[in-house]
């Protein structure tokens, strides 16, 4: 299951549920999710197809690095949060 | 000591928490950084509810297009300093209470003079260079760190108690990229307004504070989501400054 907010939200809705193959990674889904919705892999990967470092992302709400964790594998029934930290005032 | 004008002027709020915590809301020095949109939501909101002192800063002039969402500006402020206008807004609102004004750039040069004798920190800023010094001084002086931020229809919320709670750098240890971000008014309404009710909990001892939570509004489909947050041992901002 992914939980997108803020402008990610807008581009894959609020939630969906993504199957992966067994052993698939973080980065495995978000790249799913990227070919899905190239507007999601605008947002959210930069122009050598790194992850955008300021972006948040938590697995089962719990908080998971930008870099370190991408190759963390998923289990089946986890949740991921994308959220892409807000500026303006 | 409150007096008649004041408690006839509180008399809503003493009904809601007493005339003690009427009090602790005069005496609390209060420094708002920024009169933009979400500065002007706190600073409005903060005057009215009888916060004792308010010291607002922001370096920038009234410009017509600011005029949609921050709502301490009227059409005849139009490239007048927005401190000064903050300034008489506040004083015409709530004339019981001590307002200074600040037309200066936050920066690591001046903000300890600029926070001096302040108790409680508003984030009413547009960027995250500018947030994480003030992350930096309220670990530094101990003192609470309101954050808000807002894009469009989306804000964000989270209250920072130095010692106690992640701080600003745990949350978001890197800044977005600066933009001009699409701005809505009542948005600033919604988090500037939970902005200030989290302070109101803080002096008055009330309720639950947003503490190791980030509360994320939508306006779109009108839903509020919240992620917990616990502080990351590798924060540099959290270890440097001995918490």
């Amino acid at each position: 299951m992914v939980l997108a907010f803020a402008s990610f939200r807008e581009i894959l809705g609020k939630e969906r549920e993504i199957c992966l193959v067994e052993g698939a990674t973080v980065r495995d889904l978000l790249e799913e999710l990227a070919a899905a919705r190239p507007a999601f892999n605008e947002a959210a990967f930069d122009d050598t197809g790194a992850l955008r470092d300021y972006v948040l992302l938590m697995v089962n709400r719990k908080r998971i690095d930008p870099i370190l964790d991408l190759s963390r594998p998923l289990q089946d029934g986890d949740e991921l949060a994308i959220f892409p930290p807000l500026a303006g005032g | 000591m409150l007096g008649d004008a004041e408690k006839k002027r509180y008399s809503r709020q003493i009904r809601l928490f007493g005339e003690e915590d009427q009090e602790r809301l005069k005496r609390a020095s209060v420094f708002i950084a920024g009169a933009g949109g979400l500065g002007s939501v706190i600073s409005l909101y903060m005057a009215a509810a009888g916060f004792g002192k308010i010291r607002i800063c922001d370096c920038d002039s009234v410009e017509l297009s600011n005029l949609n969402r921050q709502i301490l500006h009227a059409n005849a402020d139009v490239g007048r300093a927005k401190a000064k206008s903050a300034y008489e807004t506040l004083t015409a609102i709530n004339p019981e209470i001590e307002v200074e004004a600040r037309i200066e750039i936050i920066t690591q040069e001046n903000i300890d003079q600029l926070l001096q004798g302040c108790d409680l920190i508003m984030d009413g800023m547009d960027n995250f260079p500018v947030r994480y010094l003030l992350n930096r001084a309220a670990l530094e002086r101990k003192i609470p760190l309101f954050h808000g931020a807002i894009n469009g229809y989306q804000g964000q919320a989270t209250t920072i108690i130095p010692g106690k709670t992640a701080c600003l750098a745990c949350i978001f240890p890197r800044a977005p990229p600066a933009s001009v971000f699409p701005a809505l008014g009542s948005t600033c309404g919604v988090i500037g307004s939970i902005q200030v009710t989290e302070a109101v909990k803080y002096v008055t001892g009330a309720g639950q504070l947003l503490e190791n939570r980030l509360l994320l509004w939508d306006g779109l489909s009108s839903c509020l989501d919240e992620m917990a947050y616990g502080r990351n041992v590798a924060c540099q901002e959290c270890s440097n400054s001995g918490h």
